[in-house]
């Protein structure tokens, strides 16, 4: 079975690598937050890993937090940009490893902490991606997510489909698709990870109007990189009426604009009998109704 | 899930000198297509899978594991 491709690889790079060259102080900021975050989940484990990857990430944020953990002895930053290409931008770590986040070239059984920050959102093969990251994982590895998920950009997407649809009278793609929170953790499961927790957080950014969204969208290397993107440029009266649209139904009073950015985090082991299992179905020594101190009633009887 | 080892010093890896890949990273790595062991030619600065026939380059101590930039191998 293939996987049907979303995304356009080589323009995401493009993109990533001149938001980098042209850094825009602050456009940085969820990075920023998802690096905190993932640093506090990882201070909750207590913990010391000899071998960690931060994997992707563009800026570096993630594998500058892991050093700066002292939880980690190495830690390798494995991204798809080149060290030249990062040298001297709004990057803050260089790659020591350049490969397809979605490729990996890692052993079996060789890392014992993998953690990605807001960069899975973007491949076509979550699941298979998943799957090479437990594998690479020592037994009782762990595995740190944050991605975009489903709620990101709700409004941007919603002012579009209603100005295109005015305009031309249909569609073209122009926010990717995002997971669900429900979706990860089936995932990560399926995937073979023992113990996974996920959890969603949704920010509210505020800007002066659309267009400063997608000023700052374009700053993080995040405009539209799917490969069924309208390859015409946008014509300039439906970023307008997008933009007339978006203001009419998403603004507060102040007249500022509201966007959603909703952040999934997930992390999940790879199995070793070392962890905590349910016990065996049928195993119980006590029953139940004798440790709530109650009487069992036969099914259907009621009370 | 506590770990005995408190006095983890946290280092970067890259304490690499110009040119030179660090030893630790290249125990972990395999071919990302084929998942196969990879010789490391020192002249030649490449790591090199047999099962791809690929032959992927080391810049400045950075392996590159793109398979698009790798040399084919042809004999």
């Amino acid at each position: 079975m293939s996987t049907p491709l979303l995304f356009d690889r080589a323009m995401l790079e493009v993109k990533r690598k001149r938001a980098l060259r042209r850094f825009k102080p602050g456009a940085d900021f969820l990075m920023h937050r998802v690096a905190e975050d993932l640093g506090e989940r990882l201070g909750s484990v207590l913990r010391q890993f000899d071998m960690a990857v931060a994997l992707g990430g563009v800026t570096g944020h993630i594998a500058t937090m892991l050093r700066a953990s002292g939880q980690t002895r190495a830690v390798i930053r494995a991204d798809c940009l080149w060290p030249e290409t990062v040298a001297g931008t709004g990057a803050i770590s260089l790659p020591d490893l350049v490969c397809h986040e979605d490729v990996l070239p890692f052993a079996a059984q060789s890392l014992d902490l993998v953690v990605s920050g807001l960069t899975l959102q973007t491949v076509d093969d979550l699941p298979g991606v998943l799957i090479q990251i437990r594998r690479a994982l020592k037994p009782d590895g762990l595995y740190l997510a944050a991605l975009a998920g489903g709620d990101t950009l709700k409004e941007l997407r919603e002012s579009f489909a209603i100005a295109e649809t005015e305009l031309t009278g249909g569609l073209s793609p122009r926010v990717i698709p995002f997971l669900d929170v429900r979706d990860l953790g089936g995932l990560l499961q399926r995937a073979g990870f023992a113990l996974p927790v996920t959890d969603s957080e949704r920010l509210t950014v505020r800007y002066r109007s659309m267009l400063d969204l997608v000023a700052d969208l374009r700053a993080m290397g995040a405009s539209n990189p799917l490969l069924e993107r309208s390859r015409k440029p946008i014509r300039r009266d439906l970023l307008v009426r997008t933009a007339e649209v978006y203001a009419e139904r998403f603004s507060d009073p102040d007249g500022r604009i509201r966007a959603t950015f909703q952040i999934l985090s997930a992390s999940a082991w790879a199995p070793s009998d070392t962890q905590q299992k349910p016990a065996r179905r049928g195993s119980a020594t006590v029953r139940l109704a004798d440790a709530l101190g109650t009487k069992e009633l036969p099914t259907g009887e009621r009370p | 899930m506590a770990d005995e080892t408190p006095d983890v010093q946290s280092v970067a890896l890259p304490e690499r000198q110009k040119g030179r890949v660090d030893p630790k990273l290249l125990e972990l790595l395999v071919c990302p297509v084929t998942k196969s062991l990879l010789e490391y030619d020192v002249a030649r600065q490449e790591l090199v899978s047999k099962a791809a026939r690929l032959a992927y380059p080391i810049r400045d101590g950075v392996p590159i594991m793109l398979p698009e930039e790798a040399r084919a191998l042809d004999d």
